[in-house]
């Protein structure tokens, strides 16, 4: 009985951090139809963000935080500039932003590693080897401040989008970019806002993922499918179906992981994803999936 | 004949496209229901789209109380009092509908009457109000036109552009559309309707405009439309319809 709890709850834990992962993700595809395979990596170099300031400076990651979501912003704004908004009428778009993307993460692959070299990082703050104790079961303290803080930072967002006057034209331009814009939506500055609220969300997603997970700049082709099967589980673009999709797959990992084989825990994430796409491909809150 | 938009002469397309309007006329008088009719590929929805700035125009002019709209951007007409209601995809379909109202004052400066005026208008549409926080993707056909036209009425426009209101709808229902727009019509709002249920759309119209192969080929009140006989044979399905 102890150990269900316990996988549960680690499970649990990993889930808000997985959600906070797939958020950007979500928003990205959502608003701009950009399937984002450079998502990953910018996760690693937000990580990257907090490693360095509590290496150097002894900053908690937890302050680098806001510090990583700017830096990363700002990436992403210059990025959607060069790579994506003179493509953005075509009608090619998603399937041309794969093969950018692509390319997108594997120079930020190779300029990190040229940076920062190859090796394994982890930021190490007191609490990220500590854990609380209830009873017989543990919390891991680094991955508890992780689960919540993500939360924080997705209600945040949800609570931006729903009630903003900004968020009612991302919303709206997600839904139905023409309607939009005949109603006076800037539907080009959206586009280049929620890519920076996107690329930001992955620096925030780094800071809290560089004292979780052992990181170096090749390690995001291994999240790819991750975070992939999470966003394709929730449905493409739906934030709430991320949430769902990232505790839902996590607990089941964390299970896997227990109960079956650690080596088998990430299959879980690939597995889900082919039987996602053979059985529901819109996902559990997305729309029917839409081709042309 | 005092004229609140014309369009002379327009040529206009999509992308790099062949022309689909060319050489388009079009008076449009304050006040007034105006119906567009004509085959498939007439240019009809494209003539709508050059004036509301969705597609540019080649060559010739949209001319509004005298001033021109050739190179604004759609926000751009919105804000001149040019409503465009597009076919079938006006709404947001997972927000709400008083979401859906809200955005409609999206392009108001002043946002400060937005939820009183979104009020009143709901008073006049009951079913809004009764479905005001249900998402617009779950209404019936009918509701969610319904709405896409009652959300026009918040920027209080000069001019409301409908595409085909009638499409997918049944009967009796496409007739309670035409009532909605003949009461904005009423309230002094200008209509300019695109319909391919010609016979209806004229019907329920002042002034009749039919377009071919993206030229004007007649127009005239509504009720000479209906009678002229070659117009008859060749747009309203014989001369039984009428």
């Amino acid at each position: 009985m102890a150990d269900i709890l316990q996988t549960l709850i680690l499970g649990l834990a990993l889930g808000g951090v997985f959600a906070l992962m797939g958020s950007g993700l979500s928003l990205v595809f959502g608003v701009m139809r950009i399937v984002n395979l450079a998502h990953p990596v910018m996760i690693i170099a937000g990580a990257y963000v907090a490693y360095w300031g509590f290496k150097l400076y002894g900053i908690d990651p937890l302050v680098m935080l806001p510090v990583a979501i700017v830096i990363l912003a700002v990436i992403g704004i210059l990025l959607y500039k060069l790579v994506f908004e003179r493509e953005a009428r075509s009608a090619k778009y998603s399937e041309m932003t794969v093969l950018l993307t692509f390319a997108v993460a594997m120079i930020v692959e190779g300029a990190l590693g040229g940076l920062f070299t190859n090796t394994q990082r982890v930021t190490s703050p007191a609490y990220a080897t500590d854990a609380i104790f209830i009873g017989d079961v543990f919390i891991p303290t680094g991955q508890l401040y992780a689960g919540i803080l993500s939360l924080v930072i997705i209600a945040g967002l949800a609570l931006f989008l729903k009630y903003s006057r900004f968020g009612y034209a991302i919303r709206a331009t997600t839904q139905n970019r023409e309607a939009a814009e005949l109603l006076g939506v800037n539907v080009s500055m959206v586009a280049l806002v929620s890519f920076a609220i996107g690329i930001g969300l992955a620096g925030a997603a780094g800071s809290l993922v560089s004292f979780v997970f052992s990181f170096f700049p090749a390690k995001h082709w291994e999240w790819i499918a991750v975070l992939m099967s999470l966003v394709v589980l929730g449905g493409m673009g739906s934030l709430l179906g991320t949430v769902v999709a990232s505790f839902l797959l996590s607990v089941i990992a964390a299970f896997v992981g227990t109960y079956i084989g650690a080596t088998w825990s990430t299959m879980t994430f690939f597995l889900a994803l082919f039987l996602i796409l053979l059985v529901r491909p819109q996902g559990l809150f997305g729309e029917k999936p839409e081709l042309a | 004949m005092s004229e609140l938009l014309h369009v002379s002469n327009v040529t206009a397309g999509y992308g790099d496209g062949p022309a689909i309007l060319d050489g388009a006329e079009l008076t449009v008088e304050p006040g007034k229901v105006h119906c567009i009719i004509g085959p498939n590929g007439a240019g009809k929805s494209t003539l709508l789209k050059a004036i509301c700035g969705m597609l540019k125009v080649r060559k010739g002019d949209v001319l509004y109380r005298g001033e021109s709209l050739k190179g604004l951007r759609p926000d751009q007409v919105l804000r001149k009092g040019i409503c465009f209601v597009p076919q079938e995809r006006a709404l947001f379909p997972k927000m709400t509908v008083r979401e859906n109202m809200r955005m409609g004052g999206f392009s108001l400066p002043d946002t400060s009457n937005l939820e009183k005026r979104i009020d009143e208008i709901e008073e006049r549409f009951p079913i809004l109000k009764e479905r005001r926080d249900q998402h617009a993707g779950t209404m019936s056909g009918g509701q969610q036109q319904t709405l896409a036209m009652a959300r026009t009425m918040i920027l209080k426009p000069d001019i409301v552009m409908l595409d085909e209101p009638s499409l997918g709808l049944a009967p009796k229902i496409v007739q309670e559309m035409f009532d909605i727009m003949r009461m904005m019509a009423a309230e002094g709002i200008t209509i300019l309707l695109v319909e391919q249920n010609a016979l209806m759309g004229l019907k329920n119209s002042d002034w009749g405009v039919v377009l071919d192969l993206g030229k004007t080929l007649f127009s005239g009140p509504a009720k000479d439309v209906l009678q002229d006989p070659r117009i008859q044979d060749l747009y309203l399905g014989g001369s039984k319809a009428a």
